[in-house]
Protein backbone atom coordinates (compact mmCIF):
# COMPACT_ATOMS: atom_id res chain seq x y z
CA UNK A 1 0.00 0.00 0.00
CA UNK A 2 1.31 3.47 -0.78
CA UNK A 3 1.58 6.06 1.79
CA UNK A 4 0.17 9.46 0.49
CA UNK A 5 0.73 11.55 3.59
CA UNK A 6 4.15 12.55 5.48
CA UNK A 7 6.05 14.35 7.69
CA UNK A 8 7.54 17.11 5.83
CA UNK A 9 11.23 16.89 5.36
CA UNK A 10 11.67 19.59 8.45
CA UNK A 11 10.04 17.17 10.94
CA UNK A 12 12.26 14.29 9.79
CA UNK A 13 15.40 16.85 10.26
CA UNK A 14 14.39 17.40 13.33
CA UNK A 15 13.59 13.83 14.10
CA UNK A 16 17.05 13.02 13.09
CA UNK A 17 18.88 15.51 14.88
CA UNK A 18 16.75 14.51 18.48
CA UNK A 19 15.01 17.92 18.89
CA UNK A 20 11.27 17.04 18.87
CA UNK A 21 9.62 16.40 21.64
CA UNK A 22 9.51 12.62 23.31
CA UNK A 23 5.90 12.56 22.21
CA UNK A 24 6.42 13.69 18.24
CA UNK A 25 9.38 11.40 18.11
CA UNK A 26 7.50 8.49 18.55
CA UNK A 27 4.63 9.82 16.18
CA UNK A 28 7.54 10.09 13.36
CA UNK A 29 9.23 7.30 14.24
CA UNK A 30 6.43 5.17 14.03
CA UNK A 31 5.45 6.15 10.68
CA UNK A 32 8.98 5.82 10.02
CA UNK A 33 8.53 2.32 10.79
CA UNK A 34 5.91 2.08 8.43
CA UNK A 35 7.48 4.04 5.46
CA UNK A 36 9.53 2.90 3.76
CA UNK A 37 10.85 6.31 1.88
CA UNK A 38 11.05 8.13 5.23
CA UNK A 39 13.15 5.67 6.67
CA UNK A 40 15.66 5.84 3.92
CA UNK A 41 15.31 10.08 3.47
CA UNK A 42 15.89 9.64 7.66
CA UNK A 43 19.20 7.38 6.97
CA UNK A 44 20.65 10.20 4.28
CA UNK A 45 19.43 12.83 6.96
CA UNK A 46 21.39 11.70 9.75
CA UNK A 47 24.46 10.67 7.25
CA UNK A 48 24.28 14.49 6.71
CA UNK A 49 23.72 15.45 10.28
CA UNK A 50 26.81 13.09 10.87
CA UNK A 51 28.86 14.76 8.18
CA UNK A 52 28.44 18.47 9.64
CA UNK A 53 28.14 17.71 13.50
CA UNK A 54 31.07 15.02 13.58
CA UNK A 55 33.20 14.27 10.18
CA UNK A 56 34.25 18.07 9.93
CA UNK A 57 35.86 18.89 12.93
CA UNK A 58 35.66 22.05 14.07
CA UNK A 59 37.95 23.09 16.91
CA UNK A 60 36.16 24.62 19.88
CA UNK A 61 38.33 26.62 22.22
CA UNK A 62 40.85 25.05 23.90
CA UNK A 63 39.02 22.33 24.89
CA UNK A 64 41.00 19.40 23.44
CA UNK A 65 41.10 16.45 25.71
CA UNK A 66 44.59 16.15 26.75
CA UNK A 67 46.64 12.90 26.25
CA UNK A 68 46.03 12.00 30.37
CA UNK A 69 42.21 12.95 29.86
CA UNK A 70 42.10 10.13 26.91
CA UNK A 71 43.55 7.69 29.26
CA UNK A 72 41.54 7.83 32.46
CA UNK A 73 38.57 8.00 30.07
CA UNK A 74 39.30 4.96 28.39
CA UNK A 75 40.08 3.34 31.55
CA UNK A 76 37.19 3.99 33.24
CA UNK A 77 35.29 2.46 30.15
CA UNK A 78 37.62 -0.50 30.27
CA UNK A 79 36.47 -0.74 34.00
CA UNK A 80 32.93 -0.40 33.30
CA UNK A 81 30.19 -3.02 33.06
CA UNK A 82 27.57 -3.53 30.52
CA UNK A 83 24.63 -1.64 31.45
CA UNK A 84 22.20 -4.89 30.83
CA UNK A 85 19.43 -2.55 31.32
CA UNK A 86 16.11 -5.32 31.80
CA UNK A 87 14.74 -4.59 28.60
CA UNK A 88 10.97 -5.34 28.01
CA UNK A 89 10.04 -7.64 25.60
CA UNK A 90 8.35 -5.61 22.42
CA UNK A 91 4.73 -6.40 22.46
CA UNK A 92 3.48 -6.09 19.35
CA UNK A 93 -0.08 -7.57 19.18
CA UNK A 94 -2.96 -4.79 20.83
CA UNK A 95 -6.54 -6.48 21.26
CA UNK A 96 -9.29 -4.16 21.54
CA UNK A 97 -13.22 -4.53 20.85
CA UNK A 98 -12.54 -8.00 19.25
CA UNK A 99 -10.04 -6.66 17.00
CA UNK A 100 -6.17 -7.68 16.85
CA UNK A 101 -4.03 -4.82 15.95
CA UNK A 102 -0.26 -5.74 15.25
CA UNK A 103 1.54 -2.29 16.67
CA UNK A 104 4.87 -1.27 14.62
CA UNK A 105 7.84 -1.53 15.91
CA UNK A 106 8.61 1.59 17.66
CA UNK A 107 5.09 1.24 19.48
CA UNK A 108 6.01 -2.38 20.11
CA UNK A 109 8.69 -1.28 22.31
CA UNK A 110 6.81 1.16 24.45
CA UNK A 111 3.64 -0.99 24.42
CA UNK A 112 4.09 -1.12 28.34
CA UNK A 113 3.35 2.35 28.30
CA UNK A 114 -0.01 2.19 26.66
CA UNK A 115 -2.65 2.62 29.62
CA UNK A 116 -6.33 1.38 30.25
CA UNK A 117 -8.80 2.08 27.32
CA UNK A 118 -11.48 4.02 28.30
CA UNK A 119 -14.83 4.76 25.89
CA UNK A 120 -15.44 7.87 24.82
CA UNK A 121 -18.83 9.79 23.62
CA UNK A 122 -19.50 8.21 20.63
CA UNK A 123 -17.91 5.42 19.06
CA UNK A 124 -14.46 6.22 19.97
CA UNK A 125 -12.44 4.73 22.59
CA UNK A 126 -8.80 6.19 24.07
CA UNK A 127 -5.60 4.97 25.78
CA UNK A 128 -3.22 7.05 27.10
CA UNK A 129 0.64 7.08 26.51
CA UNK A 130 3.00 7.89 29.36
CA UNK A 131 6.16 9.51 27.81
CA UNK A 132 7.05 11.72 29.98
CA UNK A 133 5.58 15.53 31.97
CA UNK A 134 3.49 17.44 29.85
CA UNK A 135 2.96 15.06 26.80
CA UNK A 136 -0.57 14.47 25.36
CA UNK A 137 -0.30 11.09 23.44
CA UNK A 138 -3.17 8.75 22.81
CA UNK A 139 -4.15 6.25 21.23
CA UNK A 140 -7.47 6.77 19.49
CA UNK A 141 -9.91 3.76 18.42
CA UNK A 142 -12.73 4.92 16.51
CA UNK A 143 -15.18 2.19 15.40
CA UNK A 144 -16.89 2.18 12.18
CA UNK A 145 -19.35 5.07 11.90
CA UNK A 146 -17.78 7.00 14.65
CA UNK A 147 -17.43 11.17 14.05
CA UNK A 148 -15.26 13.29 16.53
CA UNK A 149 -17.70 16.37 16.69
CA UNK A 150 -16.21 19.63 15.10
CA UNK A 151 -12.90 21.04 16.86
CA UNK A 152 -10.27 22.98 16.35
CA UNK A 153 -6.70 22.75 17.96
CA UNK A 154 -5.14 25.41 20.04
CA UNK A 155 -1.78 23.56 19.29
CA UNK A 156 -0.55 20.90 16.47
CA UNK A 157 -1.97 17.89 16.47
CA UNK A 158 -0.19 15.15 14.74
CA UNK A 159 -1.85 11.89 13.87
CA UNK A 160 -0.86 8.56 12.47
CA UNK A 161 -3.04 6.05 10.88
CA UNK A 162 -1.52 2.84 12.49
CA UNK A 163 -4.89 0.74 11.02
CA UNK A 164 -7.70 1.13 9.34
CA UNK A 165 -9.31 4.62 7.03
CA UNK A 166 -10.70 7.43 8.75
CA UNK A 167 -11.57 10.82 6.60
CA UNK A 168 -12.51 14.31 7.33
CA UNK A 169 -13.63 17.37 5.43
CA UNK A 170 -10.35 17.39 2.82
CA UNK A 171 -9.14 13.86 2.34
CA UNK A 172 -8.87 10.09 3.23
CA UNK A 173 -6.36 8.70 5.22
CA UNK A 174 -5.14 5.02 5.46
CA UNK A 175 -2.19 3.09 7.36
CA UNK A 176 0.71 4.70 7.78
CA UNK A 177 -0.81 8.16 6.59
CA UNK A 178 0.97 11.10 8.87
CA UNK A 179 -1.62 13.97 9.48
CA UNK A 180 -0.13 17.46 10.72
CA UNK A 181 -3.16 19.81 11.67
CA UNK A 182 -2.54 23.84 11.81
CA UNK A 183 -4.05 25.21 14.93
CA UNK A 184 -6.58 27.64 12.69
CA UNK A 185 -8.33 24.52 11.03
CA UNK A 186 -11.20 23.07 12.21
CA UNK A 187 -11.97 19.27 11.30
CA UNK A 188 -14.13 16.54 11.64
CA UNK A 189 -12.51 13.30 11.49
CA UNK A 190 -15.09 10.12 10.75
CA UNK A 191 -15.44 6.76 10.10
CA UNK A 192 -17.77 4.71 7.49
CA UNK A 193 -17.47 1.45 7.05
CA UNK A 194 -14.13 0.58 8.44
CA UNK A 195 -12.78 1.58 11.60
CA UNK A 196 -9.25 3.02 12.59
CA UNK A 197 -6.49 2.87 15.14
CA UNK A 198 -4.65 6.22 15.10
CA UNK A 199 -1.99 7.56 17.49
CA UNK A 200 -2.58 10.89 18.28
CA UNK A 201 -0.16 14.10 20.15
CA UNK A 202 -1.18 17.45 20.62
CA UNK A 203 0.71 20.28 22.40
CA UNK A 204 -2.90 21.67 23.49
CA UNK A 205 -6.14 20.54 24.54
CA UNK A 206 -9.09 20.34 21.78
CA UNK A 207 -11.59 23.40 21.43
CA UNK A 208 -14.57 22.03 19.93
CA UNK A 209 -16.60 24.94 18.08
CA UNK A 210 -20.06 23.94 16.38
CA UNK A 211 -23.38 23.94 17.82
CA UNK A 212 -24.26 20.68 20.55
CA UNK A 213 -20.77 19.81 20.51
CA UNK A 214 -19.41 23.11 22.22
CA UNK A 215 -21.22 20.73 25.16
CA UNK A 216 -18.07 18.76 24.76
CA UNK A 217 -15.66 21.41 25.24
CA UNK A 218 -14.91 19.81 28.89
CA UNK A 219 -14.57 16.44 27.37
CA UNK A 220 -11.69 18.11 25.34
CA UNK A 221 -9.28 17.34 28.52
CA UNK A 222 -10.29 13.93 28.75
CA UNK A 223 -9.80 13.21 25.00
CA UNK A 224 -6.06 14.39 24.89
CA UNK A 225 -4.46 14.18 27.88
CA UNK B 1 1.74 16.97 6.15
CA UNK B 2 3.30 17.04 2.86
CA UNK B 3 2.47 15.41 -0.21
CA UNK B 4 5.81 12.86 -0.98
CA UNK B 5 8.21 15.21 -2.98
CA UNK B 6 11.31 13.86 -5.19
CA UNK B 7 14.07 13.96 -2.40
CA UNK B 8 17.23 14.12 -4.49
CA UNK B 9 20.68 14.05 -2.37
CA UNK B 10 22.51 16.89 -2.32
CA UNK B 11 25.68 15.15 -0.89
CA UNK B 12 28.68 14.39 -2.47
CA UNK B 13 30.27 11.41 -2.80
CA UNK B 14 33.00 10.80 -0.39
CA UNK B 15 36.48 11.15 -0.74
CA UNK B 16 39.49 8.67 -0.46
CA UNK B 17 40.55 9.45 2.60
CA UNK B 18 36.93 9.18 4.19
CA UNK B 19 36.31 5.98 2.49
CA UNK B 20 39.63 4.69 3.88
CA UNK B 21 38.89 6.05 7.17
CA UNK B 22 35.40 4.33 7.21
CA UNK B 23 36.68 1.01 6.22
CA UNK B 24 39.69 1.10 8.99
CA UNK B 25 36.50 2.29 11.63
CA UNK B 26 34.18 -0.67 10.81
CA UNK B 27 37.34 -2.76 11.22
CA UNK B 28 37.81 -2.07 14.65
CA UNK B 29 34.68 -2.24 15.39
CA UNK B 30 34.64 -6.04 14.22
CA UNK B 31 37.87 -6.41 16.40
CA UNK B 32 36.37 -5.20 19.14
CA UNK B 33 33.11 -6.56 18.81
CA UNK B 34 34.90 -10.30 18.41
CA UNK B 35 38.05 -10.14 20.73
CA UNK B 36 36.86 -7.26 22.96
CA UNK B 37 40.49 -5.73 21.60
CA UNK B 38 41.15 -2.80 23.89
CA UNK B 39 43.75 -1.79 21.14
CA UNK B 40 41.27 -1.34 18.74
CA UNK B 41 38.93 0.61 21.09
CA UNK B 42 41.97 2.96 21.89
CA UNK B 43 42.68 3.70 18.17
CA UNK B 44 38.74 4.28 17.52
CA UNK B 45 38.61 6.22 21.00
CA UNK B 46 41.31 8.68 19.67
CA UNK B 47 39.57 8.95 16.44
CA UNK B 48 36.24 10.02 17.43
CA UNK B 49 37.11 11.28 20.98
CA UNK B 50 37.52 14.94 19.49
CA UNK B 51 35.05 14.54 17.14
CA UNK B 52 32.46 14.00 19.96
CA UNK B 53 33.95 16.28 22.19
CA UNK B 54 33.78 18.87 19.18
CA UNK B 55 29.99 17.73 18.84
CA UNK B 56 28.90 17.70 22.54
CA UNK B 57 30.67 21.63 23.46
CA UNK B 58 28.54 23.12 20.62
CA UNK B 59 25.79 20.95 21.87
CA UNK B 60 25.60 22.27 25.37
CA UNK B 61 28.41 24.92 25.79
CA UNK B 62 29.20 23.49 29.19
CA UNK B 63 32.71 21.27 28.89
CA UNK B 64 31.54 19.00 32.18
CA UNK B 65 28.28 17.95 30.21
CA UNK B 66 30.27 17.49 26.93
CA UNK B 67 32.97 15.03 28.19
CA UNK B 68 30.27 12.75 29.97
CA UNK B 69 28.67 12.97 26.32
CA UNK B 70 31.74 11.45 25.22
CA UNK B 71 32.21 8.95 27.85
CA UNK B 72 28.88 7.97 27.61
CA UNK B 73 29.20 7.20 23.66
CA UNK B 74 32.14 5.25 24.01
CA UNK B 75 30.93 3.43 27.05
CA UNK B 76 28.29 2.09 24.58
CA UNK B 77 30.70 1.86 21.65
CA UNK B 78 32.78 -0.59 23.17
CA UNK B 79 29.96 -2.71 25.02
CA UNK B 80 27.60 -2.48 22.25
CA UNK B 81 30.10 -2.52 18.98
CA UNK B 82 28.49 -6.20 17.61
CA UNK B 83 25.53 -4.23 17.16
CA UNK B 84 27.00 -2.30 14.29
CA UNK B 85 25.47 -2.84 10.91
CA UNK B 86 28.11 -2.38 8.22
CA UNK B 87 25.59 -2.85 5.85
CA UNK B 88 23.32 0.32 7.21
CA UNK B 89 25.50 2.93 7.12
CA UNK B 90 29.30 3.76 8.03
CA UNK B 91 30.37 3.74 11.37
CA UNK B 92 31.15 7.37 12.27
CA UNK B 93 27.13 7.51 11.59
CA UNK B 94 26.20 4.81 13.64
CA UNK B 95 28.31 6.10 16.33
CA UNK B 96 26.66 9.69 15.88
CA UNK B 97 23.08 8.34 16.16
CA UNK B 98 24.31 7.16 19.69
CA UNK B 99 25.12 10.14 20.39
CA UNK B 100 22.03 12.08 19.50
CA UNK B 101 20.74 9.40 21.78
CA UNK B 102 22.64 10.14 24.47
CA UNK B 103 22.35 13.79 23.86
CA UNK B 104 18.31 13.38 23.99
CA UNK B 105 18.75 11.83 27.82
CA UNK B 106 21.35 14.34 29.03
CA UNK B 107 19.03 17.46 27.80
CA UNK B 108 16.05 16.19 29.95
CA UNK B 109 18.03 15.12 33.06
CA UNK B 110 17.15 17.04 35.37
CA UNK B 111 13.53 16.80 34.66
CA UNK B 112 13.38 13.57 34.07
CA UNK B 113 11.36 11.57 36.12
CA UNK B 114 11.81 7.63 36.95
CA UNK B 115 9.58 6.33 34.25
CA UNK B 116 9.87 8.92 31.96
CA UNK B 117 10.64 7.70 28.35
CA UNK B 118 14.57 7.69 27.12
CA UNK B 119 15.91 8.02 23.89
CA UNK B 120 16.64 3.95 23.75
CA UNK B 121 13.14 3.50 23.65
CA UNK B 122 12.43 6.57 20.97
CA UNK B 123 15.12 5.08 19.14
CA UNK B 124 15.93 1.55 19.12
CA UNK B 125 19.08 1.35 17.62
CA UNK B 126 21.10 -0.74 20.31
CA UNK B 127 18.31 -2.87 20.79
CA UNK B 128 19.66 -6.51 21.08
CA UNK B 129 16.19 -7.89 19.55
CA UNK B 130 16.26 -8.69 16.18
CA UNK B 131 13.66 -6.19 14.70
CA UNK B 132 12.13 -7.16 10.93
CA UNK B 133 12.52 -4.41 9.41
CA UNK B 134 13.36 -4.82 5.98
CA UNK B 135 16.29 -2.66 5.26
CA UNK B 136 15.61 0.62 3.52
CA UNK B 137 18.91 1.30 2.72
CA UNK B 138 19.57 -1.39 0.11
CA UNK B 139 17.93 -0.92 -3.48
CA UNK B 140 14.90 -3.08 -4.45
CA UNK B 141 16.47 -6.34 -5.59
CA UNK B 142 14.57 -6.67 -9.11
CA UNK B 143 15.70 -3.30 -9.78
CA UNK B 144 19.41 -3.87 -8.88
CA UNK B 145 18.97 -6.85 -11.31
CA UNK B 146 17.90 -5.10 -14.05
CA UNK B 147 20.04 -1.80 -13.65
CA UNK B 148 22.90 -3.48 -11.97
CA UNK B 149 24.65 -4.24 -15.39
CA UNK B 150 24.86 -0.92 -17.21
CA UNK B 151 26.06 0.63 -14.17
CA UNK B 152 28.66 -0.87 -12.34
CA UNK B 153 30.61 -0.33 -14.98
CA UNK B 154 31.50 2.84 -13.71
CA UNK B 155 32.26 2.33 -9.90
CA UNK B 156 36.01 1.73 -8.55
CA UNK B 157 37.39 -1.48 -8.88
CA UNK B 158 37.42 -2.12 -5.19
CA UNK B 159 33.56 -1.70 -5.04
CA UNK B 160 33.21 -3.25 -8.04
CA UNK B 161 34.88 -6.74 -7.48
CA UNK B 162 32.79 -6.90 -4.68
CA UNK B 163 29.16 -6.06 -6.25
CA UNK B 164 30.02 -8.70 -9.66
CA UNK B 165 30.92 -11.27 -6.80
CA UNK B 166 27.78 -11.10 -4.64
CA UNK B 167 25.30 -9.74 -7.45
CA UNK B 168 26.66 -11.54 -10.34
CA UNK B 169 28.17 -14.36 -9.02
CA UNK B 170 25.94 -15.05 -6.15
CA UNK B 171 28.71 -15.54 -3.38
CA UNK B 172 27.73 -14.14 -0.03
CA UNK B 173 29.67 -11.70 1.90
CA UNK B 174 31.75 -14.17 3.90
CA UNK B 175 33.07 -15.62 0.77
CA UNK B 176 33.79 -12.67 -1.15
CA UNK B 177 35.93 -11.99 2.27
CA UNK B 178 37.51 -14.89 2.27
CA UNK B 179 37.99 -14.49 -1.42
CA UNK B 180 39.88 -11.17 -1.72
CA UNK B 181 41.36 -11.67 1.75
CA UNK B 182 40.09 -8.69 3.11
CA UNK B 183 37.98 -8.33 6.39
CA UNK B 184 34.20 -8.60 6.07
CA UNK B 185 33.39 -5.61 7.47
CA UNK B 186 35.47 -3.51 4.51
CA UNK B 187 33.18 -5.82 2.13
CA UNK B 188 30.03 -5.18 3.14
CA UNK B 189 30.62 -1.58 3.73
CA UNK B 190 32.27 -1.68 0.08
CA UNK B 191 28.83 -3.52 -0.73
CA UNK B 192 26.83 -0.61 0.99
CA UNK B 193 29.06 2.69 -0.50
CA UNK B 194 28.53 0.82 -3.77
CA UNK B 195 25.16 0.35 -3.78
CA UNK B 196 24.63 3.90 -2.60
CA UNK B 197 27.26 4.98 -5.47
CA UNK B 198 24.85 3.12 -8.03
CA UNK B 199 21.73 4.26 -6.73
CA UNK B 200 22.55 7.93 -7.33
CA UNK B 201 24.06 7.08 -10.90
CA UNK B 202 20.38 6.19 -11.05
CA UNK B 203 18.21 8.19 -10.12
CA UNK B 204 21.27 10.80 -12.08
CA UNK B 205 19.99 9.31 -14.95
CA UNK B 206 16.13 8.80 -14.52
ZN1 LIG C 1 6.79 8.59 4.96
Amino acid sequence: MIIKSHPGEGLLYQYAAGDLSAAMTLVVGTHIDMCKACRQTVCEIEQKLCEENLDTLVSVASTTMSKSQCDQMLEAIFASSACNKQTRQPNEILSLEGRRFTLPRTLAHNSHRIGEWSKLVGKLWRAPLTLDNGNQTNLIYMAPGAKVPEHTHKGQEATLVIDGVFNDEKSEYRDGDFVLLDPSRTHTPETQDEDCLTLATLDAPLHFTSGISRLLNPFSQLFFR
Amino acid sequence: MQMMSERTSTRGSMTTTQTDAADRAAELLAKIAENRSRAAFSELFRQFAPKLQSYATRQFGNEQTAMDLVQETMTNVWHKAHLFKPDRGSPSTWIFTIARNIRFDLLRKNKKRKDDISADELWPILSEQNDSLDDGYALDHDVLMQEISFYYAQLPDAQRVVIEKIYIEGKSQQEVSDALGVPLGTIKSRTRLALKKLKELIVDDN
